[in-house]
């Protein structure tokens, strides 16, 4: 049942790997190895062939491609292609943990099933369906393992009584913890709407200053008016509303909700010194100020479905026409 | 026959026939709505009316192009008379009509047009004549005549089809129009008409183009006002002159294509140009960033110009019914705004956009909390703003299947449901507006003869003490109740002609969606 687990002292981001151990081709190779695989670590997201090339540029491409093929083939790295650039790169493969001294193979089946389910967690149920354990054994496997500091408990914004189990060392997924925007699980929804009218305001503004330039035209005034995420999100940090770091993407997802309001439009434009896309936004007025109907009482009146000719609710008894005649 | 068995646009057209042309009509029109197509001998019994008073009510109808009548299918040696809706429906625009008018042109054309339609149907000469009549500009109808001519040449008035040649031989008449000659101005002859107006004559008489019959053109004047909501929506995206503009490039696309298309023909850069440098009107701003107030229509998002390619320094069409979806996209973000509050716009606008939502995902993406957010959702599905779609999944044969619950928006049907009751909201103010008008109806009859008397005496020369006097038979407590009910109908009248704005946009939306 329980494949066999590699052991293996060194921390999964320890830069100071095996390789030397089974390093039998001759000094060089087993040093770039290794100098590889500590680029790797310096580079959690991967290293390309431009990194290689500008730290180790005297060594043959040839080499180079056969030892990563090797620490490949040993399933020591990953290998993967970037979505925009397709270009190729290694990264170290996440080590499956090494903490398992001590551990029984119950205690064994219960890690790996936790593991799998990575930064997402798994719930107690879920673990019993798949150990197959009884529900007093595993509570107590669960507890011996939470003593030991291999796994935790992370409650889930989901589902609030529920909690799910992870690897000890792993940040929980945005989709547990509810990102930036829970704090001990309650959805800060004062923060996310004081947030979503500044930043409003901040595109207000900018709007405002493009039309003092009439003259150049309005194509002038337009591009003027444009704001990206990094510059709000710079912006909204200066003036400290938040108390923790806000990312680009936080405040992306607040400006999506302006989107939604149908306050703001996106565009996404490539120019700009970043790598990728540059998302930039820009307040836009609605095509109408607002429909003719909900301007007399008829148009937002909670009530039209009892309304009639006969009945209790007659226009011309009407109270919202009296206060609106008024 | 009571009103309540109509739907709402039925109630509507019924309370407008009632209202312009009083009971009778009104009962018939509300029978004819009701039943569509009916002979003539089916009214009298069903309506209680006499045959002669349902035969003038009749003939006030097809005057006035609200009834038509065609030869049954059974037997075409009967009539059948039938309402036309939309027709019935715009006796709402007339004072929008008007207003139109004058704004584009002037006085003298929108008393033309109010004659027109008061007459319903009139030969040019009769409408001449009466203008003039009203005008009292006797010595001179033939500015009038060139006015005339003016509301024909842009298609604002119609002729009226003729009989058909052979309609001696048929029982039921069928009537023609040639194609060409719809705007054709027959000529007519101005010198008699002036004779007869020095004469201080009440009535035209005979007259060589009596046989020539207009009447206002509807199609003409719905282009007109969707116009007016293109162009403020140009001007609220980008700025006034894009609105002037927007107005031009309109007026092209109206001249070169058919107007029940849903797209209009594609106009080119240089020519859109040229209309612009040609156009005297034209505001400095807008020659100078030409080329940038194209771009900036052309780029928004809202389609109201489409580049189609890039022949002769690119080409432009209208699509009318993407325009006109965003615009009731627009009027129905209004509606659900104002219900229910701007968190239920985000879940609405956020469904839209999406297609197809999941609660979960609906809440986490509008960042609004979840008891929060299943509330509006359901309120809107209660409303029918949203829709539901389950979807079920089957992963195998023994697993139960899994079922999905999706939210999404299905456009039309919104849309048709605020039409509905929008429809409802408008009737209800044309109700409210008559109940506060009949209610005081002695005291506003009082205080109308009073002012005549006030007036006529003032022309008298009568002292102002006196008529002081005379004017204190109504106490102040009455006069100002009797302004509040003069301020509340404008107020009502206001209202009504805002409902039909929604109205207007999302019945386009609906006809030029269903075209496509
Ligand atoms: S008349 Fe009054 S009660 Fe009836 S629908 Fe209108 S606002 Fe509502």
């Amino acid at each position: 049942m329980a494949a066999p687990v590699v052991i293996k002292k060194e921390k999964v981001d320890d830069p100071r790997p095996s390789a030397s151990a089974d390093a039998g081709e001759g000094q060089t190779e087993a040093e770039i190895e290794r100098r590889m695989i500590e680029l790797m670590g310096e580079f959690p997201k991967g290293i390309n062939d431009k990194i290689l090339e500008t730290d180790m540029p005297n060594v043959d491409k040839k080499i180079k491609v056969a030892i990563l093929n090797r620490l490949l083939s040993q399933e020591k790295v990953n290998i993967f292609r970037a979505a925009v650039t397709k270009e190729l790169f290694w990264c170290l493969k996440q080590q499956p943990t090494s903490k398992l001294k001590g551990v029984d193979s119950e205690e064994k089946i219960v890690m790996r099933i936790i593991e799998e389910a990575g930064n997402k967690g798994i719930w107690n149920r879920d673990i019993r369906t798949k150990s197959s354990l009884n529900q007093t054994t595993l509570n107590k496997i669960l507890k011996a393992l939470e003593g030991k500091k291999l796994i935790k408990s992370v409650s889930s914004v989901s589902a609030a009584k529920k909690k799910v189990y992870m690897l000890f060392n792993l940040q929980p997924d945005r989709s547990v913890t509810g990102g930036s925007w829970y704090s001990d699980n309650e959805f800060e929804s004062e923060l996310v709407d004081v947030l979503n009218q500044q930043c409003y305001r901040i595109l207000q503004q900018k709007a405002e200053g493009a039309k003092q330039k009439p003259l150049e035209g309005p194509l002038i005034v337009r591009n003027a008016s444009f704001l990206s995420s990094k510059e709000i999100c710079q912006i909204i940090s200066d003036l400290k509303i938040v108390k923790f770091n806000l990312t680009v993407e936080d405040i992306e997802t607040i400006l999506d909700t302006l989107v939604y309001d149908g306050k703001i439009e996106m565009s996404a434009t490539t120019d700009g010194y970043s790598d990728g896309q540059v998302k930039t936004y820009r307040t836009v007025e609605k095509l109408l100020s607002s429909a003719g109907i909900v301007r007399i009482p008829c148009g937002v009146c909670p009530v039209i479905k009892m309304c009639g000719t006969v009945g209790a609710v007659q226009p011309k008894n009407c109270v919202y026409y009296d206060q609106w005649l008024d | 026959m009571p009103p309540f068995t109509l739907g709402h646009f039925s109630q509507v057209c019924c309370q407008l026939l009632n209202h312009y042309f009083g009971e009778i009509v009104g009962q018939v029109g509300a029978y004819l709505l009701r039943r569509g197509h009916r002979p003539l001998f089916d009214i009298p019994c069903a309506t209680g009316l006499s045959i002669a008073e349902v035969k003038k009510a009749l003939a006030v109808m097809i005057q006035h192009n609200l009834v038509k009548f065609e030869a049954s299918e059974r037997n075409n040696n009967i009539a059948e008379y039938s309402i036309i809706h939309h027709n019935v429906y715009c006796l709402l625009r007339y004072p929008k009509y008007l207003y139109m008018i004058k704004r584009i042109y002037g006085t003298s054309e929108e008393i033309l047009l109010e004659i027109l339609l008061n007459l319903g149907q009139a030969s040019a000469s009769n409408v001449i004549f009466q203008s003039a009549n009203r005008l009292k500009e006797a010595n001179d109808p033939s500015a009038l005549h060139q006015s005339f001519l003016k509301l024909a040449q842009d298609n604002f008035i119609i002729r009226c089809p003729k009989l058909a040649d052979n309609a001696n031989m048929q029982k039921v008449p069928t009537l023609v129009v040639e194609e060409k000659e719809k705007f054709t101005v027959p000529h007519l002859e101005i010198g008699p008409i002036a004779k007869l107006l020095k004469e201080n004559a009440t009535q035209l008489g005979e007259h060589s183009d009596s046989e020539v019959i207009w009447r206002v053109n509807h199609e003409r004047f719905d282009v007109e006002l969707r116009n007016v909501i293109l162009v403020n929506a140009a001007a609220r995206r980008v700025d006034s002159t894009a609105g002037e503009l927007y107005h031009l490039i309109l007026k092209l696309w109206r001249e070169c294509s058919n107007p029940d298309s849903p797209t209009t023909n594609a106009l080119s850069f240089n020519v859109i140009k040229d209309a612009v440098r040609k156009n005297e009107g034209s505001s400095p701003v807008l020659l100078e960033h030409f080329e940038q107030y194209l771009r900036v229509l052309y780029e928004d998002t809202s389609s109201l110009i489409t580049k189609v390619g890039d022949a002769g320094g690119g080409q432009f069409i209208l699509n009318y019914s993407i325009v006109f979806e965003n615009l009731a996209c627009a009027t129905l973000d209004s509606i659900v705004l104002e219900r229910f509050g701007s968190k239920a716009l985000r879940l609405f606008r956020l469904t839209r956009i999406q297609k197809f939502m999941e609660q979960d995902q609906m809440q986490n993406i509008a960042m609004i909390p979840a008891k929060e957010a299943k509330m509006f959702t359901y309120k809107l599905l209660e409303h029918n703003f949203l829709q539901i779609k389950e979807l079920k999944k089957g992963t195998s044969n023994f697993a139960p299947v899994k079922s999905f619950i999706l939210f999404h928006v299905d456009l039309p049907q919104v849309a048709r449901t605020a039409l509905e009751a929008s429809y409802k909201g408008l009737f209800n103010a044309m109700v409210r507006q008559m109940h506060d008008l009949t209610d005081n109806k002695r005291l506003l009859d009082k205080h109308a003869r009073l002012e005549t008397l006030l007036e006529s005496l003032r022309g008298e020369g009568l002292p102002e003490d006196e008529l002081a006097y005379l004017s204190d038979s109504m106490t102040a407590a009455e006069k100002s109740l009797v302004a509040r009910i003069h301020s509340m109908n404008d107020h009502l009248t206001l209202g009504q002609t805002q409902a039909d704005d929604t109205i207007l946009i999302l019945e386009s939306y609906l006809k030029f969606s269903s075209m496509t």
